[in-house]
């Protein structure tokens, strides 16, 4: 029984540190979502795009002494966020821009077409290899009691949340954070009241690109640099839904939720009725419908009730 | 005069008789072959539809360069499948109906292979060295298995080897497996049927599906289940995570994997993880001293392709090129799809220069090589341990 329990700890801490993953990307929707009511499926892409952007420099510098350790690593990062900045403007440019009076539908359509534009330069650009980054937390492991945690999961469970938090902040304490909730809520009534709209959209795409990348960046090592690794966008997605679409915390909740079962279901559960190995591919949506049965707006997420 | 026209009838229809005996074969001119060959060029598995290819190409235009086989060149034509059986079966039509080639080859994948079984069938063509070690493409139960020559080791025999493997080295060993759901994990699962019954014991079993990037689930359950010696079937992503992941969890088994995790970037992307991580592999490796690989390094850098390139999926898709061209040089000047066929039946222990241990056809036997080496990762470098295992 000890046994039991000890690896379902240990296997809650490896669905933690799974589901913040998903909360990254589930983030980067969320704050799309929260300021233009556009759900961007190319997000998984634009962490693919990042986590390559990075990987380039850091190779790139590996040449330069120096430059091949810690620091190497800090400055392409930087060079990283810096690029996210510019590729967020042009997404803006391109898609939010033009489609701005069209209806939402069409520009869902346009981020979809991103994302198969995204994967297939990417594939030209990068080539069809899987790259493996290195992890520059290096591949220590933490023990604390019996359970067993890697420093890099730490990283990406501690961003996971630091992120989550200063975007909760952002949206809720700060000036501009509450003109981009205005902007979604109604972008004419935002506009009169002064709130210039169009620079709250190009801002919108340039947070959650670099949300991406770090997403990316801190994920490329754990699960290996693949053009295809956009997929697990489509992970992500249900953990947002989980969460409460639009709800900041609600993303790293629904993904540590779905972390959690998606790693328990394959462990223990697994382990101890075999049958569950035969539906470990839909535990998590019969879990996401049954919450959605219960809590239409997903756990966090707040419903929205209007005049008619 | 009055007997002209019929003599003439004659010897038209005598004519359109002949005509109609020598039909030509399809892909075969005076001066070239036509192969089709589908891989996966933008799936889950296209970095080997990449390399693979590559690595035939070297043989063939190194033959081709030496006049090529009885003064025909050899062209290889390429559709993409993604890894998706309905797309397999379009491609091969477009390549048989509409290119008319003369043979496929290399196709990539066991499920892709599976599903393409009833037009090879229909339309008499073989398929040579299809890219998978499944057991199952020579399997004379299954329909069209006259017309498919297998060259690798089934992942079935080299499950088995495995799990004797490790029991000689440990003969308290617990063996688990890990492997991939589909018709690849279903051959190494076979084998490992098999495996039980002749040890008389229960192996533990978890399954991943394709393209899964996170394995802890599975991880957990093989050392709650006290495995001591885990087998892998995956392809380079899912034995680095799989590896990195125990040794996260201070798990550390001995780990031995089927041959596709092979590739010597399981060993540098493992890191300190996949040190003594032990794969099987069906041929000698393409940094040995053997002459095949000695040759395939000469043709490789003289290409100048990227480094990178290099290893053992390129040089999976050389020697498989070798096997082809036997086949064709043997099947002569007159080449048709049938002779290909009885000329590869005829082969025996050929070892593409060292590479193999030996490969067999016969009328009967469709499996090429049955043995394995075995290969050690040591400090990122990977070095055969073992004689050939049968």
């Amino acid at each position: 029984m000890t046994d039991m329990l000890g690896g379902l700890a240990q296997e809650v801490v490896s669905g933690i540190a799974l589901g913040c993953i998903y909360a990254l990307i589930a983030l980067g929707f969320t704050l799309i979502y929260k300021a233009t009511e556009v759900v961007n499926f190319a997000q998984g892409e634009l962490m693919m795009v990042g986590a390559y952007v990075n990987f380039f420099i850091v190779t790139a510098l590996l040449d330069i002494p120096m430059l091949d350790g810690a620091l190497g690593f800090l400055l392409a990062f930087a060079g990283a966020v810096a690029f996210a900045f510019l590729f967020g403007t042009f997404l803006d440019l391109i898609i939010n821009r033009p489609l701005k009076d069209e209806p939402v539908f069409s520009v869902i359509m346009a981020t979809i077409s991103m994302a198969i534009i995204l994967r297939a330069v990417m594939a030209l650009i990068a080539g069809p290899m899987t790259r493996l980054p290195l992890s520059p937390f290096g591949s220590g492991v933490i023990k604390v009691g019996g359970l067993f945690i890697s420093v890099h999961d730490l990283f990406i469970i501690s961003s996971a949340i630091v992120l989550v938090c200063g975007f909760y902040y952002f949206f809720n304490r700060t000036k501009w954070g509450i003109a981009m909730k205005a902007t979604s809520e109604d972008p004419m009534a935002a506009s009169l009241v002064g709130i210039p709209v169009k620079k709250v959209y190009r801002n919108v795409w340039i947070f959650s690109m670099v949300v991406a990348t770090i997403g990316g960046v801190l994920l490329a090592p754990r699960t290996l640099l693949d053009t295809n690794m956009g997929f697990l966008g489509l992970k992500a997605f249900p953990a947002a839904v989980l969460g409460g679409f639009g709800s900041v915390p609600g993303a790293i909740v629904g993904g540590v939720i779905m972390g959690v079962i998606e790693t328990v279901s394959m462990g223990t559960l697994s382990f101890y009725f075999p049958w569950v190995k035969e539906i470990n591919d839909i535990v998590v949506w019969i879990v996401l419908i049954a919450v959605l049965m219960i809590r239409p707006a997903g756990i966090l997420g707040r419903e929205e009730i209007e005049r008619v | 005069m009055k007997l002209r026209k019929p003599v003439t009838l004659i010897l038209l229809i005598t004519f359109f008789l002949a005509c109609a005996g020598r039909e030509p074969t399809p892909g075969v001119t005076d001066t070239e072959i036509l192969i089709g060959n589908i891989q996966d060029l933008s799936g889950p598995m296209k970095e080997l539809g990449m390399a693979l290819p590559h690595g035939s190409n070297l043989y063939f235009n190194y033959i081709n360069d030496k006049g090529g086989v009885h003064g025909r060149q050899i062209r290889m034509t390429m559709e993409d499948h993604q890894y998706n059986p309905q797309k397999a079966v379009a491609a091969a039509k477009k390549l048989i109906e509409q290119d008319q080639v003369f043979c496929l080859y290399q196709i990539i994948g066991t499920s892709p292979c599976e599903a393409i079984r009833p037009m090879l069938e229909e339309n008499g063509i073989p398929l040579v060295a299809p890219a998978t070690q499944s057991g199952t493409m020579s399997d004379r139960s299954k329909t069209g298995w006259k017309y498919i020559f297998h060259t690798d080791t089934g992942y079935d025999k080299q499950a088995n080897i495995l799990v004797d493997y490790a029991y000689e080295l440990n003969a308290s060993a617990k063996v688990g497996v890990i492997y991939q759901d589909d018709d690849y994990g279903e051959n190494v699962l076979e084998g490992i049927a098999e495996a039980e019954a002749r040890h008389g014991v229960t192996i533990q079993k978890e399954a991943f599906q394709r393209g899964a990037t996170d394995f802890a689930g599975q991880v957990m359950n093989l050392n709650k289940g006290g495995a001591t010696h885990v087998i892998i079937g995956g392809i380079v992503r899912e034995p680095i995570i799989v590896m990195k992941t125990a040794a996260a969890m201070g798990y550390a088994p001995q780990f031995l994997g089927i041959s596709p995790t092979m590739d010597h970037r399981v060993a540098l992307g493992s890191g300190e993880a996949g040190e003594g991580f032990i794969a099987a592999n069906f041929a000698q490796l393409y940094n040995s001293d053997t002459e095949g690989a000695e040759l395939y390094r000469e043709l490789f850098e003289k290409s100048g392709t990227d480094p990178k390139v290099m290893g053992m999926y390129n040089f999976y898709g050389f020697i498989t090129a070798m096997v082809l061209v036997e086949g064709l040089e043997r099947a002569g000047k007159r080449l048709t799809r049938d002779g290909l066929i009885k000329a590869l039946e005829g082969v025996k222990g050929y070892d593409g220069k060292g590479v193999f241990r030996g490969i067999t056809y016969g009328p009967n036997d469709r499996a090429g090589t049955e043995a394995v080496v075995l290969v050690e990762n040591r400090g990122g470098t990977q070095r055969i341990i073992s004689d050939w295992i049968e």
